[in-house]
């Protein structure tokens, strides 16, 4: 208790720096893998994606990264059996980012595939269960997000799988490809628009004061989906089967189709990263702010202020502005062979599952989730040749991430126990 | 520097390599057209000439075999079965090769053509490069192929370029049985062994034009999976 009435705003500020950091960090980094894609398959300029990319990570940010946020503050620890010492939970929250913070550090030192989100989850574990007791942790939530880091990318998978068959039976595998690219790619859009409505609508924003019940957020997001879709078929109209080059890649009409598409699902991509991963920065903030601004008392009901969220937004918009656009040019440069039909449907698919998730609640990798994606386009014979090695060393990353971000975290959660106690 | 891994997962197409080794091959066939015409006019310097840039096109070919076989690590998932893709290569690699043994052992002999036969031989040769031609194209056309997934109207195409080719190798078979009776109807005043190398030629001309139709066969084979 003491420690939070005498340090409680230095503690405040500097996990408001550590948060701010590990957003930028993402932003930097993990935006690349959502916006890469449509850049290497030449349906967005850089310029265009950085744009794309901040208004969307933001949006998904602020509007739909309550769940997950909500999740990491307060679902894997159960903030109630710490009543007695608040002061441990800040500590804890503390450490965990410090942890990830420095396993991310040295994770893309040496280019080591490194979930962002397993780091936080393990870390948080970690302090919990070592440093306070195994029973802090909320073993039934952990388990069901370790299951959804499974679940997550198979049904990305799936879901990649089926969209690209229907890519080829309606339009691909015609006589018209381009007439029938044209006719049923607003579907696709409607599809995007609704989607990503439905589950913001039903989930997000209570916190801006609107309150739907399924059958209006049902009937709004139908409406948002026809409204995209116009849009798209405005910018549709006016494009010719003729063939173009973008950059060194050669575009027939049926590409120059999907590449309007695809800038819609790059959008949708953006808003579930900024959705979901916003929570690894900003989750562990939050509980260090409403354990300090009440001055000590953990009240699990207490809402999560407003400015939480906005903070992590503009951290990951920081991050991409200043390092993001270099990462997202090496991402383009090196997946040409994802073309608009290709990129397209494991972007939708990649989006949908992260988005699903955000909206129960689930922390997941968003990298992960695009290897799902990319995999099932694959297995529908989309791509010529994809590696299944890298599923292996996604595995490796996983099975040590968990252990060194919890270690980490256990190390930091003992000093700063030590300096302040 | 970068801590993702999921454009790992995306490998270069393996048909890049192979349809620059069809083109390779295509070059071959054309320069034993002028080798064949310089042997014809006995200028051995310019056979001489044509020969090493055969024997140059035949190393780029092998680079290219390795290249692709390279590409085709066990831990692929490919869109096309490996054992298609490596068939088609080895199959495409026996026409740089052959170019190669027709050409070596011409000018190691310093084979004349008798100018009787030589405008039909020369007729074979020539058809026998417009099947390497159509193989090239078919080759070339798998990226279209791919892009509307072996389907729809690109298989319909491929189909048609498969037909030219099956017509092409017809007619080339026929030249070949031309090119044989004019041979035989003179074989009695010329000298034995030449003869015999000549049928020898004639055999490894109509192999090559062999080889080009297998190739297209089997890219409509992977075209039809």
């Amino acid at each position: 208790m003491e420690v939070i009435t005498l340090y409680g705003p230095y503690l405040l500020i500097s996990g408001c720096v550590f948060g701010f950091f590990m957003a930028w960090g993402i932003g930097a980094n993990d935006v690349a893998n959502a916006m890469g894609t449509s850049v290497g398959a030449r349906a967005l300029t850089l310029g265009q994606a950085i744009l794309v990319a901040c208004i969307f990570e933001f949006a998904g940010a602020y509007l739909a990264g309550g769940e997950v946020t909500s999740t990491i503050r307060k679902g894997i620890i159960d903030p109630t059996l710490l009543a007695d010492s608040p002061d441990l939970l800040v500590f804890g929250m503390m450490a965990s980012l410090l942890a990830a913070g420095t396993w991310l550090l040295i994770a893309s030192f040496n280019g080591w595939p490194v979930s962002t989100t397993h780091t936080i989850v393990g870390a948080i574990v970690g302090f919990a269960a070592v440093g306070i007791s195994a029973d802090a942790v909320s073993w039934s939530k952990v388990s069901s997000i370790v299951s959804s880091w499974v679940v997550s990318p198979l049904m990305a998978g799936t879901i990649s799988f089926l969209i690209f068959r229907t890519v080829q039976n309606l339009i691909l595998n015609t006589e018209n490809p381009f007439d029938n690219a044209k006719k049923y790619v607003p579907g696709y859009i409607f599809l995007v628009g609704f989607i990503i409505s439905m589950v913001t609508l039903l989930k997000g924003l209570k916190h801006v004061g609107l309150t739907l019940n399924f059958q209006e957020s049902l009937l709004y997001s139908i409406a948002i989906g026809i409204f995209i879709a116009l849009i798209g078929s405005f910018f549709l109209r006016k494009i010719e089967n003729t063939h173009q080059v973008r950059g060194d890649v050669v575009f027939d009409g049926v590409e120059k189709v999907f590449a309007v598409l695809m800038v819609f699902t790059a959008c949708a991509m953006a808003f579930a990263h900024g959705s979901n991963d916003v929570a690894n920065a900003v989750g562990p903030l939050a509980a260090i702010a409403s354990v300090i601004q009440s001055g000590g008392d953990i009240a699990s009901q207490s809402v999560m202020p407003w400015w939480i969220l906005l903070l992590g937004g503009v951290g990951i918009i920081s991050g991409l502005a200043m390092l993001g656009y270099r990462v997202i040019e090496t991402v383009g440069k090196n997946i040409t062979e994802l073309t608009p039909s290709r990129g397209f449907a494991a972007e939708l698919a990649a989006a949908t599952t992260v988005v699903l998730a955000s909206g129960t609640g689930l922390p997941i990798s968003t990298t992960h989730t695009l290897v799902g994606a990319v995999l099932g386009v694959g297995l529908a014979r989309g791509l010529s040749a994809i590696d299944l090695g890298v599923v292996g060393r996604i595995v490796i990353s996983w099975v040590v991430t968990l252990p060194v971000g919890a270690g980490l975290s256990i190390l930091f959660f003992f000093a700063l126990k030590g300096i302040f106690a | 520097m970068r801590s993702t891994s999921f454009t790992d997962l995306i490998k270069k197409s393996p048909f890049g390599p192979i349809q620059a080794h069809m083109e390779v091959s295509k070059e071959s066939v054309k320069e034993l057209i002028l080798f064949l015409e310089s042997a014809i006019d006995s200028n051995w310097d310019q056979a001489s000439k044509s020969r090493k840039i055969i024997s140059d096109l035949e190393n780029q070919a092998d680079a290219l075999k390795a290249e692709t076989r390279g590409l085709l690590t066990k831990s692929l998932f490919l869109a096309v079965p490996r054992e298609d893709i490596l068939d088609l290569i080895k199959l495409a690699d026996d026409i740089p090769n052959t170019v190669k043994d027709i050409s070596g052992l011409m000018i190691g002999r310093k084979m004349a053509i008798p100018l009787e036969i030589a405008p039909s031989f020369i007729l074979f040769a020539n058809e026998a490069a417009a099947i390497a031609d159509a193989a090239a194209e078919a080759v070339d056309y798998i990226d279209e192929l791919f892009q509307f997934s072996f389907g729809g109207n690109a298989a319909i195409k491929m189909q048609a370029l498969i037909e030219k080719l099956d017509s092409l190798e017809n007619k080339n078979d026929q030249s070949e049985i031309n090119v044989r009776a004019e041979l035989f109807s003179i074989e009695k005043d010329l000298p034995p062994v030449d003869v015999m190398f000549l049928y020898d030629i004639i055999n490894k001309i109509g192999e090559l034009s062999d080889r080009a139709e297998q190739v297209g066969h089997r890219i409509s084979l992977i075209a039809s999976r």
